[in-house]
């Protein structure tokens, strides 16, 4: 197996690369924490845990690469290990019936909802982070990660661990899911079929 | 650029879809050459037109109401006196 190169830092590199590089992504990170567990106090342990771990391995990450994408990673990864299977989630999504579902001629509809735009423009806040928040999170994360934090499909891919074309049928799957969410809440408030 | 000229492909070679180009566009995926095409192919293709109006809409709005989530300060200072005792 290849070893991963080391950099060696001297203690005051380590703080410098922690306080520059790191710690301004700490806004996104605290995000990204509560959009995964959905939990103030969570989020807030997931963030500590996350940076501390970033120290501590901190001769693992290369001066000048994404360290944004990698103190994603780690979070997420913490995430998985330490409170998921805890969580009240509902269990993993079957990509199985995911990948189906892609594969079929069912992704060549154009529209997959009666959504429509100006029923969108009344939705004041909570309706759409109401609609993220209720997808499995698998679905959730791809969204924020691609929409809200503007990761591309090769770091995506590496966040999280599975292949490019993985997270592109993931990435339709949950803006789908994601619209038909909306389409309710969009009924709801009066909005009839076109 | 000509309709005709398609900068999009395919991984199996095959000619792209309408969705395919849409999910490109909307992941941030296509290249300065693709998005132009795309936005010439939007004149003429109205399924395409209306699907990528509703969902750049749902993209803003992801955007402008979810990420208002900021970091208790008590956290950072946590976080950094933390650091300073293992270093």
């Amino acid at each position: 197996m290849e070893e991963t190169p080391r950099a060696k830092y001297t203690e005051k590199e380590k703080v410098s690369v922690f306080n520059n590089e790191f710690l301004p992504h700490i806004n996104s990170m605290y995000n990204f924490g509560y959009r995964l567990t959905l939990d103030e106090d969570d989020a807030k342990d997931l963030v500590q845990d996350t940076y501390l771990k970033a120290y501590r391995f901190i001769e693992s990450f290369q001066k000048g690469t994404n360290a944004k994408a990698w103190l994603f990673r780690i979070l997420k990864n913490s995430f998985i290990n330490d409170y998921r299977k805890k969580s009240k989630e509902p269990n993993k999504v079957d990509y199985q019936e995911v990948e189906s579902y892609y594969n079929s001629d069912d992704v060549d509809r154009q529209i997959t909802t009666d959504l429509r735009v100006e029923s969108l423009q009344d939705m004041i806040g909570d309706e759409i982070s109401n609609a993220l928040n209720s997808l499995d999170v698998d679905f959730r994360t791809v969204i924020i990660l691609c929409d809200l934090e503007g990761f591309k499909y090769d770091e995506m891919a590496k966040i999280l661990d599975i292949p490019i074309g993985t997270v592109r049928s993931r990435l339709h799957r949950a803006r789908n899911l994601l619209k038909d969410k909306l389409s309710v809440y969009a009924k709801k408030m009066g909005y009839k079929n076109p | 650029m000509s309709l005709l000229d398609n900068p999009f492909t395919n991984q199996d070679g095959k000619k792209v879809t309408c969705l395919e180009m849409l999910q490109a566009i909307l992941d941030g995926d296509a290249t300065e050459e693709q998005q132009q095409y795309f936005s010439k192919h939007m004149d003429e293709c109205m399924p395409c037109y209306r699907s990528h109006e509703l969902d750049m809409q749902i993209k803003q709005l992801i955007k402008s109401k979810c990420c208002g989530n900021h970091v208790p300060p008590d956290l950072i200072e946590k976080i950094k006196s933390q650091v300073n005792s293992i270093s």
